[in-house]
């Protein structure tokens, strides 16, 4: 009786569904805009959504940033929500496939054209245009991290963060061997964890087994000169520049130089407790804004260890650093567009909004606004440091990488498996690269 | 040779158990323990972890620390924009309503299986099993879209609504099984002494059923509390968040995550559960001893 009642209580529901008569949409209230409001320009007040992903210290710091805004704005307000990285893209592909999405949502060019291909997600270069968004003091090679595969920029990176390459500086000066100099290279990198590795104590490593993660491979390919991605999405890389990166890595691992494949798997994540942060390793690639957590774990340790970054290893092309940014984009369900581009425009180029957010989620990409906090005398020093380091990397103009739709589901997590494969005598380094292609190849581009 | 050997070693361990239960006893205790160690080891890390000092919550795979503090529990108590007395209470709503609306639905519904008869009934059951096949990943975005479209996003209805609508087929099958055990006398006595249905249902059924009831209970305590995804798509606001949302929010992987925090705010989220264990293990081992899913 009561599964009757359920029953026809559920169909109203799906009728009421289809036949629009809730019109309440959730998602944004319609207000303000323009024509129609493409350019962004048009009254800033209403309901807005805003998403991002972060843990409680990035969303109190978001938060302070859109009570300022909401100060400024009389008439709006900001329903934020956040989750963890991996929980907030699943949220995301739901919200996405109901569109549904947050009027205002974070995004890495690592993810946007899983987005772009499916057509979710507004062109900002009319609101650029328009001058609702300014773009005018991020850098160019910056901004075009948030272009799409058709040219247009959906979104615009407020953060910007780099991969690099993480030393133990009390371990490197009790071996003797140093930092590796200014400019170094690959072949000067794997020396110097070589030369290391004699010297270090029992327990700890030169290097980690790192054949299989990404990002250093994508740094490899750069500094060699290399295409990562064709323009149809596909590898753009050779199976031979594969292997022989991956021959260079087994090279170290086979001679005991770096840790073993087992150990390497059992990995914790998080900056916090990988193994550099442990005091395990002299070295290892880690993100640039993990150099203040991971410090704070070593320096827990008995030693008071010192962590340092350097830029990835270069190579005949110049730096093998690429550039990680996040920003946030509007989807084309958005009915709020005038105030969700103030919102980004605020967000990314207020100076007072900037010093809020303290480079939270890498490197301000605003050039005045990070100069402001570079110049802060009150930052604590390991945080200069990769402000710094950033600066140095930006000069040098890092080039773009337009990753294809599929990138982070199929290239990143078959990139790694392949290499375990090798790494647990599974497979040779050649049967591995096969495989690989052939896997990245199906599920990539399209 | 073999045919000779074997009855030797047979009733060489024959023997032995009889003369001494002590020995075998202890050693099977010994085994007992020695896994219930393996087990429960990571819990108890966790809860040592929980009371060192946050930058020394990672450094050990041991449990005892020269520095113990009670910080972890402060400032994970009143992390984030609200504390978690407000994400604990409304956990414990949504769980209580949860429970409510599971017992509820889920017994009459079972009842109606068991015991009337009416058109199509053997095949709205097996419709009912089959909802158990599916992966609930096939119904969640149709599910959103749908609380989408009803206005019921920022609100507890999402969460709680379906358990009213006898949508847990494991249970209902539970109960069913549990109903169909009892004495059909019970009901035509009752019957003869004028009761219909609802009070055959509730003065005859529900009074027996007690051990499914409480099975049902302690599972749907321990889903609703751990649920994580349903308040992460439904819940936006902080003042909304359960347990489980405050907990994700101490982690990080982009940036700078609070292990001190999350652990000690972990060990507080499974009191509840081993509580409710524990008060109810009794009802859920009859439950479950008596509903044929040996």
């Amino acid at each position: 009786m009561r599964r009757r009642i359920g029953t026809t209580a559920l169909a109203c529901a799906t009728l009421l569904v289809f036949a629009g008569c809730n019109g309440t949409s959730v998602t944004n209230d319609n207000a303000g805009g323009g024509s129609d409001g493409k350019d962004g320009k048009g009254e800033v007040t209403g309901k807005l959504q805003l998403t991002f992903w972060g843990g409680a210290a990035r969303a109190q710091k978001t938060n302070a940033v859109a009570d300022m805004f909401v100060k400024e704005h009389s008439g709006v307000t900001i329903d934020r929500q956040n989750a963890d990285f991996g929980n907030y893209f699943n949220k995301l592909n739901i919200q996405a496939s109901s569109h549904t999405l947050p009027c205002v949502m974070q995004l890495q060019g690592r993810q946007l054209n899983d987005y772009t291909k499916r057509k979710v997600l507004l062109p900002l270069d009319p609101m650029i245009e328009s001058g609702a968004i300014k773009v005018d003091d991020i850098p160019k090679e910056i901004v075009d991290t948030g272009r799409g595969p058709d040219g247009k920029l959906y979104f615009l990176p407020y953060g910007a963060a780099y991969d690099a390459v993480g030393v133990n500086q009390t371990m490197a000066e009790q071996a003797g061997v140093g930092l590796p100099p200014d400019g170094y290279d690959w072949t000067q990198y794997t020396e110097w964890i070589t030369k290391a590795s004699a010297k270090l104590p029992k327990g700890t490593f030169a290097a980690g087994s790192r054949g299989g993660l990404p990002n250093f491979f994508i740094a490899y390919q750069l500094a060699n000169g290399k295409q990562l991605f064709t323009d149809d999405g596909k590898l753009g890389f050779t199976k031979e520049s594969l292997v022989e990166y991956w021959n260079m890595w087994e090279k170290l691992r086979t001679a005991g130089t770096t840790m073993g494949a087992d150990a390497q798997a059992d990995e914790p994540e998080g900056a916090e407790q990988g193994f550099i942060a442990q005091g395990k390793l002299l070295t290892d690639s880690i993100p640039g804004n993990a150099l203040t957590p991971a410090s704070a774990t070593l320096a827990s340790k008995p030693g008071e260890q010192k962590l340092t970054t350097l830029p990835m290893p270069s190579g005949p092309s110049g730096g093998g650093n690429a550039m990680f940014t996040s920003g946030f984009a509007i989807p084309t369900n958005c009915d709020n567009i005038p105030t969700a581009a103030a919102f980004i425009d605020f967000f990314t180029n207020n100076p007072e909004a900037g010093a809020a957010f303290k480079s939270d989620n890498g490197a301000a990409t605003n050039q005045k606004v990070l100069q402001a906090q570079v110049d802060d005398p009150k930052l604590a020093p390991l945080k200069k440091h990769e402000l710094e380091l950033y600066q140095q990397i930006v000069a040098k103009k890092p080039p773009t990488i337009l990753y294809p739709p599929g990138y982070q589901a199929t290239f990143e997590s078959a990139f790694t498996r392949a290499y375990e494969e090798v790494a647990f005598g599974k497979k040779s380094v050649q049967q591995a690269a096969d495989s690989f292609f052939t896997e990245a190849n199906a599920g990539l581009g399209g | 040779m073999t045919s000779v050997s074997i009855p030797t070693r047979r009733a060489l361990l024959g023997r032995r158990r009889t003369t001494n239960p002590f020995v075998i006893g202890l050693i099977r205790h010994a085994f007992l323990i020695a896994v219930l160690v393996v087990m429960l080891y990571p819990v108890v890390w966790m809860v040592a972890a929980s009371f060192r000092p946050s930058a020394e919550v990672m450094n050990s795979l041991g449990l005892f620390s020269r520095h113990y503090t009670l910080d972890n529990y402060k400032h994970g108590w009143s992390a984030g924009q609200l504390d978690f007395s407000r994400y604990f209470l409304n956990s414990i709503a949504i769980t209580a309503l949860s429970i409510a609306g599971n017992l509820f639905a889920c017994s009459l519904t079972a009842y109606a299986f068991a015991r009337l008869e009416f058109p199509l009934k053997r095949v709205l059951f097996g419709l009912l099993l089959a909802t158990m096949l599916l992966p609930y990943h096939v119904t969640l975005v149709p599910q959103y879209i749908l609380f989408n479209e009803l206005a019921w996003m920022n609100t507890y209805l999402p969460l709680v609504v379906p358990k009213w609508l006898g949508v847990e087929a494991f249970f209902i099958f539970l109960m069913v099984q549990f109903i169909r055990t009892l004495p059909r006398e019970l009901d035509d006595a009752a019957r003869i002494d004028g009761c219909g249905h609802w009070r055959t249902f509730i003065r005859i059924i529900m009074p027996l059923s007690l051990p499914a009831l409480g099975t049902t209970a302690l599972f749907t305590f321990i889903n609703s509390w751990n649920d994580f995804l349903g308040p992460l798509l439904y819940l936006n606001r902080p003042e909304l968040w359960t347990v489980s949302l405050g907990l994700n929010s101490f982690l990080d992987v982009t940036g700078e995550s609070a292990y001190g925090s999350l652990f000690a705010m972990s060990t507080l989220a499974l009191a509840p559960i081993v509580g409710f264990f524990l008060g109810a293990q009794k009802l859920l081992i009859e439950g479950v001893a008596t509903t044929g899913l040996k």
